[in-house]
């Protein structure tokens, strides 16, 4: 018969196990657990935020976000963004990340230079883009001109559709390095011999990306994507610096709603509830996709 | 006819030499074992009939046509590779598919193809599985399917046993070789493994140091082996190589080495005197009798014979082949004699040809 009864060694085990595990789960009540619930808690109230003095409204803030025109358009807006950003990123990124696999000469400082736009403070770039989008002044409109593409100087950040096309633009600029970096670490782990074996079988180096290497690179995308939905989804200070949401509200995504709520408006209970409602949002769009990839994947 | 030419083909990869002066030719249907150790230039000279790698000179041709130019997916050949190479996202039956989709074979004619190959490699309730669900010996044989559902002219396999553990490679092995004499098709393989390419092939290339050092049917290459090289790869365990001088005395040779002085030849016209090496095959080393004193040192009782390692005067150490009954303990002295007709005379240096006519090398 076995018996059930646990060993003193297996109880000191236990005891050792809790006591390693502890500091870990103190530290992510504390980053985590608690500015979500105290989120949460927040959103169901009317707080001034100078003073953070407020009452209790219950749901009432979630009743008007649901109601209010400007949230349904920012969410809107959030989604352009990011699909826009997301799929430019992982286009170039795939691309890049093809180009730099190859045995070309100047690869290793290739490899280099590429992470600049993933280093660099988002104030710095964006005042660089800002110069460069210059209406007056900015080489853009210059060499345009110059190349005779154009004939007046195009207001890239403040009409639309060309604040949204110009945010989405630096967006991708800024941020598909990482793709590439994740990208190109994957490549480097593919057999040489399964292409070998392809190109035996009759494959060409269309077939062979189709057949290979985007198979192999699925579950790193699907990564990729996850990580940069999230992180692209929640971009704040990009967008601020860049049109600041503007024209009017056209590049006007969710946190920069929250933050005009918070400290323009000064309604924090607000900014809360709209917070709350973008996680609920993002946590919607990942289940979805996680469960979707889940599925190939069986 | 000759399936498969290799004509003076050199390779380079920058300054490192490759294969050199390759010469070779395969007729047809014929089983080729490419044997050699590491880095002996048998494998690259199989990916430059596969088209993987391109020769830096010389010139290859399958059936009556050069393919130095083709692209592997032009040479009508298909590769078993040591990795097996199996497309992981695809299930066993879109493996074996895929050389057909690509060559665009209709959907409708690839069906009954695979269930043929399918059949013969005893895959078919595995074909919706995919390669990680699948055992080493499975993922051979998938491998061995998508080579064989296009009926390609030349099948070259790259070490396809090496991942195998010793039951499943005889298994396969046995396999390999009725498969062949099934299809009838050329069949080049590559190995380092001297069992395998002695009980598979036709014809064996033993390869070594970029060059092919003999290319003959295994019993020629084990009896009649070109040089000192060979000589040594072949054969389990090797043959005792022993550095010593040859000389002319009369109308007859001698071959020294401290203390053991046997007659050899009759040798080839052109030999020399001077330093040599005297080949003998384990078989051929009589333990037990004869003239000269030995010292037990190592018996390895494989179960039906025991090799015995003994240790002459001077410390040469050489090693025999005994019946299993024979009782001898470590340390116990022997007396041992050389079977000199049987033995060989190889010229000095490593790839030293041979330069006694004909062997016999068999103990009656």
């Amino acid at each position: 018969m076995i018996k059930n009864k646990q060993t003193k060694l297996e109880r000191h085990y236990a005891t050792l196990g809790m006591m390693l595990i502890a500091p870990t789960v103190l530290v992510f009540c504390a980053v985590i657990v608690y500015p979500l619930v105290s989120a949460i808690y927040l959103s169901l109230f009317d707080i001034y935020t100078p003073t953070l003095q407020g009452e209790w409204v219950g749901l009432d803030n979630y009743r008007e976000l649901l109601g209010k025109g400007e949230f349904w358009a920012s969410l809107r807006t959030n989604l352009i963004w990011t699909v826009g950003t997301l799929s430019l990123q992982i286009l170039f990124g795939i691309g890049m990340a093809l180009v730099l696999h190859q045995n070309i000469w100047f690869r290793s400082l290739a490899r280099s230079l590429i992470l600049f736009p993933y280093f660099i403070s988002t104030v710095v770039a964006v005042l660089v883009w800002r110069w460069l989008f210059n209406d007056l002044y900015g080489i853009l409109n210059h060499l345009m001109m110059a190349a005779g593409l154009i004939d007046m100087p195009v207001d890239y950040l403040g009409s639309m559709p060309n604040a949204m096309i110009s945010v989405i633009l630096v967006g991708a600029w800024k941020y598909f390095p990482f793709v590439v970096i994740a990208v190109l670490a994957r490549l480097q782990t593919i057999p040489d011999s399964l292409y070998e074996a392809a190109r035996i079988d009759g494959a060409g180096p269309v077939a062979r990306f189709f057949d290979i290497t985007l198979p192999q690179l699925r579950d790193v995308l699907v990564v990729i994507i996850m990580l940069r939905a999230i992180w692209d989804f929640k971009e704040f200070d990009l967008i601020f610096l860049l049109t600041g949401g503007g024209p009017v509200t056209s590049t006007q995504t969710l946190p920069l709603l929250v933050y005009k709520e918070a400290f323009s408006l000064n309604n924090m209970g607000m900014a809360a509830a709209y917070a709350v409602a973008m996680m609920a949002v993002m946590l919607v769009f990942m289940i979805l996709y996680i469960r979707k990839t889940g599925e190939k994947d069986a | 006819m000759a399936d498969v030419v290799f004509k003076n083909v050199h390779k380079k990869f920058g300054d490192f030499i490759a294969v050199e002066g390759l010469d070779l030719s395969i007729e047809e249907g014929e089983f080729v074992s490419l044997l050699g150790p590491s880095g002996c230039g048998k494998t690259t000279t199989l990916r430059m009939l596969a088209g993987l790698e391109f020769p830096s000179s010389g010139e290859i041709s399958i059936g009556d046509r050069v393919v130095n130019d083709l692209p592997p997916g032009k040479r009508d050949i298909a590769m078993v590779f040591q990795s097996y190479a199996l497309y992981p996202h695809m299930s066993v039956e879109k493996n074996i598919a895929y050389p057909l989709k690509k060559r665009g074979v209709p959907r409708s004619e690839q069906g009954p193809m695979i269930a043929r190959v399918a059949e013969m490699l005893q895959l078919t309730p595995l074909l919706s599985r995919k390669p990680r669900q699948l055992s080493g010996g499975q993922q051979q044989r998938v491998a061995l399917g998508r080579a064989l559902v296009r009926d390609p002219k030349v099948f070259l396999l790259d070490e396809p046993l090496s991942n195998l553990d010793a039951k499943l490679r005889g298994i396969m092995r046995a396999e390999l070789v009725e498969l062949h004499q099934r299809l009838g098709r050329t069949m080049v393989y590559v190995t380092h493994d001297q069992l395998e390419a002695m009980t598979m092939s036709d014809r064996i290339a033993v390869m070594y140091d970029k060059k092919l050092q003999q290319f003959a049917p295994p019993q020629e290459v084990y009896r009649e082996p070109a040089n000192r090289f060979v000589a040594g790869f072949i054969g389990m365990p090797s043959m005792n190589l022993i550095d010593g001088d040859l000389s002319q005395e009369g109308d007859r040779w001698m071959f020294r080495s401290g203390s053991i002085s046997v007659p050899v030849g009759p040798l080839v016209a052109d030999a020399r005197g001077g330093e040599a090496c005297l080949g003998v095959r384990p078989e051929n080393l009589l333990l037990g009798e004869g003239p000269t004193p030995a010292v037990v040192q190592l018996v390895e009782r494989t179960g039906h014979e025991n090799i015995v390692v003994v240790e002459i005067e001077g410390g040469l150490r050489m090693t025999g082949r005994v019946p299993a009954s024979t009782d001898w303990k470590t340390g116990e002295t022997i007396q041992m004699s050389i079977q000199s007709e049987a033995a060989h005379v190889f010229a000095a240096g490593p790839t030293g040809r041979r330069l006694n006519i004909a062997s016999v090398a068999v103990r009656p």
